[in-house]
């Protein structure tokens, strides 16, 4: 601690002598400011359209590329394992085998072949920090960010996300843009 | 001897007790999560100390586990009422040790985004600011024209708080003609309204009761403790990093700095520093200005290999944010993870003032003094 200031340094202001003439001044400046306020306030009262909206019944529209539930379109991924080096907090958890020769050959949409098996595809988001860096990485453009945020759940289980279960595949239709 | 010892212990129990009371970690006024354990003489503190650590993240840590470009979400965390000016800061040091060149138009849309920030960081110190004091309508007045500058930024960057918008070498996302318009549009709005504020408020003789000779940091002291940013400012000295040195393409533009000159009271208090934020808002919105006028076409990222690996080095770099200087001491060992990522933080700095300034205040004075230094817990405690 300094030792340069006091608490007497800090209150000098009481010590500066008050006339009738300043008491009568102060009195005047503060109607007169508490009036030019008051004024300003009093014109938001008729005329004004309201800025907050009735969240259940009035639903905002996000911007196209917000950054909500992360969708993972599973038939065109190649588990490239891109999107998991470049999550900072580690929360997209991928399994994949090696393809048998013998199975017929499949291509993504854009005729990439696929040479893995995913044999599971699971994003936490309890875990998610929104960031953009998975689908920045994705080279097939599967893993997308849609607009979609109401998704709370009871538990923190409920929150991992398996994309290969067929009730989530079905979000393919509903969410992606 | 034993009548004089008498008198000795008649005096110790006449003495005041010390009442020790605990400012936080919940209050509204501390902004977060500080704690500040003050011993109070009736109304007016005899001692503050302020704990901190309640929102420590280890972010530094655990920025040695992560590419560079990952470092970028977790600087965002730090400031969250100043994401942008964070993230750019932090690409600039990285950028500098790259060698990268940043394309004109990735420039000014930085700038754009920067000072837009810097706008919403200080209306959101006005609302707070008036809370603290005991004034609700300029919260919900500032936050309103808030809402104009995160919309724009959740429409560049898809997000509201947390931008990670600002990447090596350029920005994420290009800016679109509409966009630069409605910000144009806004800034003569915001020109208007916000001389408005300043009447409801920074005018009222209350409010100037309340701020003026209140939480006195004079120069001295400013430079004793290393405070920056508005707060070095309010206290009479002219030093912004934009100006003395200048980072980005900030030499370009005209602008002013504003000093605090002590016009309500004495220089440095309170309403010095309350003075320095509302009107660095005209300052930013001069730039603004200037940066629609002058942006133009071209690519907004420019080359960064997929892989960043910046050859074994040391670097510190400062940029102004919202609340100071803020400082990324980098040190690599040529991998492509940072070797160690040290920030330095302007708020901590203002923290550490609030033992010298509480002595001798009243307690609501010494909110008034904690509101004023604007501090953000999520910068201090990282």
């Amino acid at each position: 601690m300094s030792t340069h200031h006091t608490p007497e340094h800090l209150h000098s202001h009481l010590e500066d002598t008050l006339t009738v003439g300043k008491w009568f001044q102060n009195i005047w400046d503060a109607i007169r400011t508490t009036y030019k306020g008051m004024m300003i306030t009093f014109r938001y009262v008729w005329g004004v359209k309201p800025v907050t909206i009735e969240y259940p019944e009035v639903r905002e529209v996000l911007p196209e590329n917000s950054r909500s539930r992360l969708f993972n379109d599973v038939d065109n991924c190649i588990s490239c394992m891109q999107c998991a080096d470049a999550c900072p907090v580690d929360c997209i958890y991928i399994t994949a085998v090696r393809r048998d020769k013998e199975a017929p050959a499949i291509k993504t949409d854009d005729g990439t072949p696929l040479k893995l098996d995913l044999k599971q595809y699971t994003i936490d988001t309890a875990l998610c920090c929104y960031c953009g860096l998975c689908t920045e990485a994705c080279p097939t453009e599967c893993l997308t960010h849609t607009t979609d945020f109401e998704y709370s759940q009871y538990t923190l289980s409920q929150m991992k996300y398996n994309y290969l279960a067929p009730d989530i595949r079905a979000w393919k239709h509903r969410i992606v843009k | 001897m034993e009548y004089f010892l008498d008198i000795n212990k008649e005096q110790e129990q006449l003495k005041t007790n010390l009442m020790t009371m605990n400012m936080g970690p919940q209050h509204p006024a501390t902004h977060g999560v500080l704690r500040v354990e003050i011993k109070t003489d009736s109304e007016v503190v005899a001692q503050a100390i302020p704990h901190l650590g309640y929102l420590h993240r280890c972010m530094e840590k655990h920025c040695e586990h992560l590419d560079f470009r990952g470092v970028i979400p977790f600087c965002d965390r730090m400031d969250y009422l100043a994401a942008m000016n964070m993230e750019w800061g932090y690409c600039l040091t990285v950028e500098k040790l790259l060698g990268t060149e940043v394309p004109v138009r990735a420039q000014y849309i930085r700038t754009i985004v920067a000072e837009m920030q810097r706008i919403a960081s200080h209306l959101m110190f006005f609302g707070t600011y008036a809370i603290d004091l005991g004034a609700f309508t300029p919260f919900l007045y500032a936050f309103q024209d808030r809402e104009f500058i995160l919309r724009i930024f959740e429409e560049l960057s898809g997000a509201r708080l947390l931008y990670n918008y600002i990447w090596l070498g350029g920005v994420w996302n290009d800016i679109n003609d509409d966009q630069l318009q409605r910000i144009s549009n806004w800034i003569e709005e915001m020109e208007e309204s916000m001389k408005k504020y300043h009447a409801l408020v920074g005018e009222n003789k209350i409010f100037i009761e309340r701020t003026a000779n209140v939480g006195v940091i004079d120069k001295e002291m400013a430079f004793d403790y290393g405070a920056t940013g508005p707060v070095l400012r309010g206290s009479g000295v002219d030093w912004d990093l934009r100006k003395t040195r200048p980072y980005g393409m900030y030499e370009k533009f005209d602008f002013n700095t504003v000093v605090g000159k002590g016009e309500k009271g004495r220089v440095g208090d309170c309403w010095d520093r309350y003075y320095v934020r509302v009107f660095e808002i005209f300052e930013s919105l001069k730039i603004l200005r200037q940066c629609l006028e002058g942006i133009e076409a071209g690519p907004v990222i420019g080359k960064v290999s997929k892989i960043v690996k910046p050859a074994p080095a040391e670097i510190f770099l400062r940029t102004e944010c919202p609340r100071g200087e803020l400082g990324y001491h980098l040190i690599t060992d040529g991998s492509k993870k940072p070797y160690r990522l040290k920030v330095k933080s302007s708020c901590f700095t203002h923290v550490s003032m609030l033992p010298d300034i509480g002595p001798g205040q009243l307690i609501a004075d010494f909110v008034a003094s904690i509101g004023s230094i604007d501090i953000v817990l999520g910068e201090v405690d990282r």
